[in-house]
């Protein structure tokens, strides 16, 4: 594969310790496009080792607005379903110029290891420092041994390592969409975690189109009706949850966009010092980023304080542990101040019951079109149909799934046709119809 | 053997310059063209590039421009060498930019008695920037070992004018005075009509350092500085900027015994400025013609391919990978150092690495990789030492430590590898020319 591409597919297989490549076949490209779309396809080959597949869009780490997307295809083991995990903030690009366009991670180490992917090179290293170290200490040390900050590292805390099934792969500091228990798969697998660093670079079949079509999109939407909105608050706000912002304020320092995405979809609370203050911060990390909206919401919920519920959620990320099914738990249990909870935490084992355990897109991401108008009515099947065939259309191309549902410019025929253009590949109209069929099938 | 792949290469260099610069059509007095398309079947140039004591990074400027060219009998080469007298087969010795002093200091006595044998013996010297003040007529020590040009610089001042910008790379001090650099980068040249240049087309060529010169009539002056452009970045007053750069040479050409010098104040060779690096190539193209000192392309290869050249590849990737992310990353710091008389921003540690790394894909689409005893066991141990070093470096910076010696440390290695890794690169390259891979 010449294009968007860096041509090849790493295996990883933990059980022999042995690391193999192989191409990307155009031919694979042409009728999956990528993303899901070809992280489904490895997961079906390689199914017999419970492999964790990771992987990019088609379009990922371009200039199209909202190509931010990285993807993580599993087997749940709360569900029991092969499902989708989405990579926001700089993980998807990371990935996608880490010279790897795939990575298939199978079978089990027999001591903790951790991978590291650069340069189209996987080095399978010992992990027995880190074991039993909680994901900040871990980002901090792989980042200090590597020399570089912006390695982006995918781990797992004290509740992976235990088998915990509301174990979450972590993105560096903070909490993911990870809401199937896939930590609990990287535990069982003794892989503390994968530290990804993106030097390649990719080729564009048509740059110069491309890139204009790409620029005029940038252009458009800074008169779309999400222009000047930002954060989790406003997210929530629009979700129907006004009072949201008014909760959480005082403590909002900034809000922080994913890789090329025209609007901030993440929140940094400070916790321990004045937003306010035009200082640099005393503390090594005054507060904690939010970047799982509902989340925040259900914390809010238990009828914590905001600063509370930021301290829950900083202590779930610091575990490795999915907050918001700690939210359900502490509901269903009584824990409803924030001593009861975080003492509750190391109790938490099994998942509580969900209502998406049919899904395989997170529910992470609001389930309704955000700000933009798709043309589709009230109807909660619609919606429901709308919102699965909108999100495998994100994750196959790359693109934020969040965003994905605020960009009706963003059409399934654009996205065809930008990636026609960066890949040379005329793709068949049907394409897509053929895959979400598939996926969602 | 396919000798038709050979000089297509060399070939496809002639008629680029030609081309490039409207071709010798224009001035039938030195229609030398079948006559240098003879001279390519049979010859090969051989070139040196200086890569020692006192070189800067800037030599891999030359290796670049050679390399694209398709001129793969290319050895970098230390004072060593050159002391030892192995330069005498060369046809071209290429010293660039550094400082001019410790390569002095490194060459000495001994070295400036080859340099000058190996041109009065029919050698082409090319400087630029440092390598053009090396030659210059100098009363200072030990830079008066290499008095072979009647050139004076025209940047020299007893009392130095306020900089602007920059200070750091402002000036250095020569003997009691001092040479300063009134602007750099991209400046605009006058080419003169006379051989081997032959044209009066203005070209753009970068100025880091180098010099502005007055030569004596023993000298021809191949372009002078015409005028500045929108990205020359000036050091001091616009108007000292021109009075002293302004109209002043910038290529010289001098004859010497049977060879000759070529001193270019600006970096003909640097890789963004292809019209001046056309032009390069052309003096070493008609100097090598004229003089037909070259080796024979087809002389014996006595080195023989190693048999795990995947693996040797393999290690040598994961080891620069490692180190050009931590470079990266040091990219983001406000740091440099002074070594020796240099400034040394964190980008030129990936100078150095991304010369090679770029150059270890195109290793791996050859058959064979040819490499002398140790060289693969040598360059392993350095690659992973260059990892660990520039890891050290990054940790000593973050925990607010003096990096100095470190840094220097550093900098020889990486030099040290680059070089032994660009002469298994050109060696590679050569026997895949010649044996038609």
């Amino acid at each position: 594969m010449e294009y968007l591409s860096s041509d090849k597919i790493g295996i990883i297989d933990f059980t022999t310790s042995e690391v193999s490549e192989e191409p990307l076949d155009e031919e694979l490209v042409r009728e999956n496009i990528g993303g899901i779309g070809i992280t489904t396809i490895l997961h079906e080959k390689y199914k017999e080792d419970d492999p964790v597949v990771l992987g990019t869009g088609l379009l990922t780490g371009t200039l199209v607005p909202g190509s931010a997307l990285g993807v993580i295809t599993a087997r749940s083991p709360i569900s029991g379903k092969v499902v989708h995990t989405p990579l926001t903030m700089y993980t998807g690009i990371e990935l996608k110029y880490s010279g790897f366009d795939y990575l298939v991670i199978k079978g089990k180490a027999q001591n903790p290891v951790y991978l590291w992917i650069h340069d189209g090179i996987a080095d399978v290293e010992d992990a027995g420092e880190l074991w039993g170290k909680d994901t900040w200490t871990c980002t901090d040390q792989i980042r200090k041994l590597m020399g570089d900050d912006v390695i982006q590292v995918l781990g797992i805390g004290g509740a992976g390592e235990a088998g915990s099934e509301l174990a979450q792969i972590t993105c560096n500091y903070w909490g993911s969409a990870d809401r199937w228990g896939l930590g609990k798969i990287f535990g069982e697998k003794k892989l503390k975690l994968v530290a990804v660093r993106g030097m390649g670079l990719i080729e564009i079949a048509e740059p110069e189109e491309f890139v204009s079509q790409a620029r005029s999109m940038i252009a458009e939407f800074r008169s779309a009706p999400f222009s000047g909105r930002q954060g989790v608050g406003d997210l929530l706000a629009e979700l129907g949850h006004e009072d949201f912002n008014s909760w959480m304020g005082p403590l909002v320092h900034r809000h922080k966009s994913c890789f090329n995405t025209p609007i901030p979809t993440n929140t940094f609370l400070f916790l321990d010092e004045e937003p306010q203050l035009m200082k640099e911060s005393e503390k090594d990390e005054p507060g904690v980023l939010v970047t799982d909206p509902l989340a925040l919401l259900a914390l809010k919920n238990l009828g914590l304080s905001a600063k509370d519920a930021g301290e829950a959620l900083k202590a779930c990320a610091k575990q490795g542990i999915d907050p918001y099914r700690v939210a359900l738990l502490a509901q269903e249990n009584g824990k409803t101040t924030l001593q009861d909870l975080l003492g509750f935490l190391p109790e938490m084992k099994a998942s509580p019951e969900v209502s998406y355990v049919q899904e395989i897109f997170s529910p992470w991401c609001p389930r309704r079109p955000l700000w933009g108008d798709f043309g589709i009515g009230s109807d909660e099947s619609e919606i429901s149909q709308w919102w699965n065939r909108r999100q495998a259309v994100a994750y196959i191309f790359g693109i934020h799934p969040i965003f994905a549902l605020m960009s009706p410019q963003l059409s399934e025929d654009k996205l065809l046709e930008l990636a026609a253009l960066g890949t040379d590949i005329e793709f068949d109209s049907n394409t897509i119809d053929k895959i979400v069929g598939r996926l969602i099938d | 053997m396919n000798k038709s792949h050979n000089y297509t290469t060399f070939y496809g260099l002639s008629v680029d310059i030609l081309g490039a610069l409207g071709g010798r059509g224009n001035t039938s007095q030195h229609d030398h063209t079948k006559e240098q398309y003879d001279f390519c079947r049979d010859h090969y140039p051989s070139i040196g590039i200086y890569s020692g004591g006192g070189a800067s990074h800037s030599w891999l400027w030359f290796v670049d421009l050679f390399d694209r060219f398709g001129l793969y009998n290319v050895h970098l080469i230390s004072e060593v060498e050159i002391k030892s007298g192995a330069i005498e087969p060369l046809d071209v010795l290429c010293v660039s930019g550094g400082d001019t002093f410790r390569i002095a200091e490194s060459l000495g006595k001994e070295g400036s008695e080859t340099l000058r044998a190996f041109v009065e013996g029919g050698g082409i010297y090319i400087g630029a920037c440092a390598g053009a003040y090396l030659p210059l007529k100098s009363s200072k020590q030990p830079l008066n070992l290499f008095n072979y040009v009647d050139t004076k610089i025209a940047n020299v001042t007893k009392s130095l004018p306020q900089a602007l910008r920059m200070h750091h790379k402002f000036s250095t001090p020569y003997g009691c005075e001092f040479i300063f650099h009134p602007v750099r980068d991209a400046v605009e040249l006058s080419i003169g009509d006379l051989p081997p240049f032959y044209s009066t087309a203005s070209v753009v060529a970068p100025l880091y350092g180098g010099p502005p010169m007055i030569p004596s009539s023993q000298c021809e002056v191949l372009a002078t500085y015409k005028c500045f452009t929108d990205k020359t970045v000036f050091l001091v007053d616009r108007d000292l900027a021109a009075k002293t750069v302004i109209n002043k040479a910038a290529v010289v050409r001098k004859e010497m015994g049977k060879g000759v010098l070529y001193l270019f104040g600006p970096h003909f060779e640097h890789p963004h400025y292809r019209q001046a690096n056309k032009l390069l190539l052309k003096s070493i193209y008609w100097e090598t013609n004229e003089r037909k000192k070259g080796i024979e392309r087809a002389r014996p290869f006595s080195y023989q391919p190693i048999s795990n050249s995947r693996d040797f590849l393999a290690q040598l990737k994961r080891d620069l990978s490692n180190s050009r992310i931590v470079a990266t990353s040091l990219e983001m710091l406000p740091v440099y150092w002074i070594i020796g008389r240099k400034v040394y921003e964190p980008a030129k540690i990936r100078e150095f690495l991304e010369a090679i790394w770029k150059r270890i894909h195109r290793l791996e689409k050859t058959e064979n990789i040819f490499l002398k005893d140790l060289e693969q066991e040598y360059l392993q141990s350095l690659g992973s030492r260059l990892r660990d070093l520039v890891r050290e470096l990054k940790r000593s910076i973050d925990e607010g430590k003096d990096t100095s010696e470190l840094a220097a440390i550093l900098f020889a290695d990486l030099n040290r590898f680059s070089c032994m890794f660009c002469n298994i690169y050109f060696r590679t390259m050569m026997a895949a020319s010649t044996m038609g891979e």
